[in-house]
């Protein structure tokens, strides 16, 4: 039991830096970046084509992955982004969507449509606290996850990079107008989305494996937790990332917890990853209808 | 004497388009392989797609990722009912067809009012819903594998043989298709749609029932996916779950991109061109789809309007002629005996700003009110409550006797009520005659069934043109009738804002700081203008209005 939890943990500090990125950028530029989810991909075949030519732990690879996937991220905002940004935002979504299908596509001449694992975070194994076993592959997700997390926090609070960062996301205009350089800011913070995206990648790489075609699987993720937690709200983003992922570990393994549900007709058929992710997807539906603030969001009046 | 070039310019984009249409033809007749016959043959399927397509993306303007899903839902209900029950085509198609209609509307309610990012992601989501859910019901759908042994196209005991005949009915299909959409959208409705797409604000403020024409955009590209999926699984004679993944999804987004997203030349044109391309790009083997995305990032930089769109660009039609200008009808409107608008305590806060605090007056029939206050007093709010675009926290608005307070802007304006903007709302892309005469959509009744009954050159169209053309007249603007609005000075556009609110014949005519911008004989040209106004057309107006100078027309000021 407890374990499951920590998987589903494990997974939520994953999808919280995907969100991460993705709600960072809609801030800054109020455009969806589709590509999003591909760049996750994108940095776990990194993982695995460093650590085949290179067999170290992935937390070696961390920084390699975290520096490329930077410099991938500042040219998906020139080739998609800039020569766009006068444009309704609709035109990023279907740039970023072109950029995904050739990061996908690349991707799949490259390695092969079959899953790859990525290394492991710092070795297999387990950590036995006591009576409880814990694997060590998730807790050292987690770990790592609440670094990056922790030190995106620092630099947004505490550093001059950070109050541009916060100025730009609130009021572009007005930042450009206090002599904030806001394009460099804008290509900044695609930067970073990119490497946090592809930190994910890394870290889910061992234990979920990559499949090139995992993109949009991952943006449709980052995307109900962006709505579940608020559209444009960072805090509210990493707890929907939290919740969902928990969501999708514990749902298929309820008749493991609570095994009268075992009996049911069609257990086997109900309680699977499929009708998780289904049911997630209809959750979403529902609450953009009730709520198209989010859960967790507060009413904004549009200005007519 | 005019050379050929000249010739050629003056024929605008008939010349391309009998072109291609010529090519088209040749096509199947030079390349005539059987292999070859079917890659056109999916062009057609494709291009029967992307015209349905284009009617939510290219002119409803918005972002819908469930075309795919229509289309393999199209395609599972042909599968099905073929294969494991034997039904005919002409069972199987209508069915086809309504299946993913029936999937839209109810979808519809919703999705529809979901805006841009929201809109897309949502529907992607049901696209994804739709996917993994004929994966788990196997028995039905064959799982991953789908299902073999599709019949062909039956009718009447006759099968449509594979090669030629096939390609040629497929292409039948797309014929028709594209009539039904030049049909619908050629005339008045297809300029309502260019308005809604450009500016929603100000299409509901002209009356247009936006959210309805959304939803009729939607059902139509509905019910082409639904044939074209019919149509694909008839052709490959087997259904499978690739028909509802996300790349079928990403080639008619890059189709309709490529080609021109409101052009149903556009939509053929990519069509056949993205079908064929990893043919011509064999060198790249299986990463062609690495050149599609290449290419859909290339066309969304550089030329976003699409290729039909950049052939028009050096081919330009001929403008309309200017035409003669006719007086509109009378305009009954029964409206109650007493103050024709009257405004009751209405209060609105946005935020901790109290924009309006408990603000009531009355306008009398046949009365110009004026009403004036300093930057920021709540002038526009005030008028945006009046129209319906701001709901007030509290208050009440009658007008004509009736509560309109809880009304859509749009019913508001088609029930008389019509306004200008204080910052132009014009759609820069339109010449000034088109954006009065849309206008004229309520009091044409135009509409999907309108649309599709209408003649070849659609009546209705020319006859918002000439009461267009009055009231350009009117406001002593017609010379700038066929020039595009975005070309237009500042105080031309003033007044043709004015003459497009005149164009909805309103009992009340709301100016939001009409002389705004405008020079001091500009300002007084425009005052006597709307002191005739009253005169001729037994129109009160309400002038939210901050310059002495223009109140002088108002007999009285609040």
């Amino acid at each position: 039991m407890l374990q499951v939890i920590v998987n589903g943990v494990a997974l939520g500090a994953a999808y919280a830096l995907l969100a991460l990125g993705f709600v960072l950028i809609l801030n800054a530029t109020s455009a969806v970046n589709f590509a999003q989810g591909d760049l996750v991909m994108a940095g776990g075949l990194l993982a695995v084509a460093l650590s085949t030519t290179w067999p170290v732990p992935g937390i070696v690879l961390l920084p390699l992955v975290l520096l490329v996937m930077a410099l991938l991220g500042l040219g998906l905002s020139l080739v998609a982004y800039f020569p766009l940004k006068s444009r309704p935002p609709v035109a990023v979504f279907i740039s970023t969507i072109a950029v995904g299908i050739m990061l996908q596509n690349t991707a799949n001449a490259l390695f092969g449509a079959e899953p790859r694992a990525g290394p492991p975070l710092l070795g297999g194994g387990v950590v036995e606290i006591g009576p409880v076993v814990l694997g060590r592959q998730a807790l050292s997700i987690i770990v790592v996850a609440g670094l990056l997390i922790a030190a995106q926090y620092a630099v947004f609070q505490h550093t001059r990079l950070g109050r541009r960062l916060r100025a730009t996301a609130q009021d572009r205009e007005m930042a450009e107008a206090l002599g904030i350089r806001v394009n460099r800011v804008i290509a900044g913070t695609f930067a970073f989305a990119a490497a946090y995206a592809g930190a994910a990648g890394l870290l889910l790489s061992n234990i979920f494996f990559v499949t090139p075609s995992d993109g949009s699987n991952y943006i449709l993720k980052a995307y109900i937790a962006v709505v579940i937690g608020g559209w444009g709200s960072i805090g509210g983003a990493l707890l929907g990332a939290l919740l969902i992922a928990l969501f999708e570990v514990v749902f298929p393994s309820l008749p493991l917890i609570l095994p009268f549900l075992g009996g049911v007709p069609g257990a086997a058929w109900l309680f699977s990853q499929t009708m998780a992710t289904i049911l997630l997807y209809l959750a979403l539906l529902a609450v953009l209808v009730a709520r198209p603030q989010g859960l967790l969001g507060e009413t904004v009046q549009r200005r007519a | 004497m005019t050379t050929l070039p000249q010739a050629i310019v003056r024929l605008g984009m008939a010349v391309p388009l009998a072109v291609g249409a010529a090519l088209l033809i040749l096509w199947p007749l030079v390349f005539s392989m059987a292999y070859d016959l079917r890659v056109f043959t999916l062009a057609g399927i494709y291009a029967l797609l992307v015209i349905g397509y284009q009617f939510v993306f290219g002119h409803a303007g918005a972002l819908a990722l469930t075309q795919g899903a229509f289309f393999g839902l199209g395609a599972y209900v042909t599968g099905i009912l073929g294969a494991r029950y034997g039904f005919g085509f002409l069972l199987t198609f209508p069915l086809s067809l309504l299946l993913p209609v029936l999937l839209a509307a109810l979808i519809a309610g919703p999705v529809l009012r979901l805006e841009t990012h929201y809109f897309a992601l949502a529907t992607l989501g049901i696209a994804q819903v739709l996917l993994l859910l004929v994966l788990m019901a196997e028995p039905l759908t064959g799982g991953a594998n789908g299902i073999p042994g599709v019949p062909g196209v039956e009718i009447f005991g006759n099968l449509v043989p594979r090669g030629l005949p096939m390609a040629i009915f497929i292409w039948a299909w797309v014929v028709a298709g594209a009539l039904v959409a030049r049909q619908l959208l050629r005339g008045l409705y297809g300029l309502a749609f260019h308005v809604m797409r450009d500016d929603p604000l100000l299409g509901v403020c002209i009356g247009l029932d936006i959210s309805r024409m959304r939803l009729v955009a939607f059902l139509l590209s509905a019910a082409y996916a639904g044939a074209a999926g019919s149509l694909f699984v008839h052709t490959i004679r087997v259904v499978s779950p690739e028909a509802l993944e996300f790349h079928v999804m990403v080639a008619v987004l890059a189709m309709a991109v490529v080609g021109g997203r409101t052009r149903v030349a556009g939509a053929i044109l990519g069509a056949f061109l993205l079908v064929h391309l990893p043919e011509w790009f064999r060198v790249f083997e299986k990463s062609y789809l690495i050149v599609y995305g290449a290419i859909l990032l290339a066309m969304i930089v550089l030329a976003p309007e699409g290729l039909v769109g950049a052939l028009e660009r050096w081919f330009p039609p001929q403008p309309a002629p200017v035409p003669p200008s006719e007086p509109l009808p009378r305009r009954a409107i029964a409206l109650a005996e007493g103050p024709l608008l009257a405004v009751q305590g209405v209060e609105k806060s946005f935020g901790g700003v109290r924009a309006l605090a408990a603000v009531s007056l009355v306008v009398r029939h046949r009365e110009i009110l004026g009403l004036i206050g300093p930057n920021g007093s709540g002038k526009t709010t005030l008028v945006n409550v009046v129209t319906g675009l701001v709901r007030p926290d509290a208050g009440m608005v009658r007008f004509g006797g009736t509560p309109v307070t809880a009304w859509h802007p749009d019913a508001i304006a088609r029930r008389g009520l019509a306004r200008s903007f204080q910052a132009t709302h014009l759609v820069d892309a339109l010449t000034a005659l088109d954006n009065v005469a849309v206008a004229r959509v309520p009091a044409e009744e135009m509409g999907l069934r309108r649309a599709l009954l209408s003649r070849w050159h659609d009546p209705a169209l020319a006859r918002s043109r000439r009461h267009a053309m009055q009231l350009l007249n009117t406001m002593g603007i017609g010379e700038a009738a066929a020039t595009r609005a975005g070309a237009l000075p500042h105080g031309v556009r003033r007044r043709l804002e004015i003459a497009r609110a005149l164009a909805l014949q309103p009992a009340l005519l709301l100016l939001d700081e009409p002389a705004a911008g405008l020079s001091e004989s500009e300002q007084i040209d425009l005052a006597d203008r709307l002191a005739a106004l009253r005169g001729g057309w037994r129109s009160p107006g309400l002038l939210p209005c901050s310059r002495p100078c223009c109140c002088s027309t108002s007999r009285r000021r609040v």
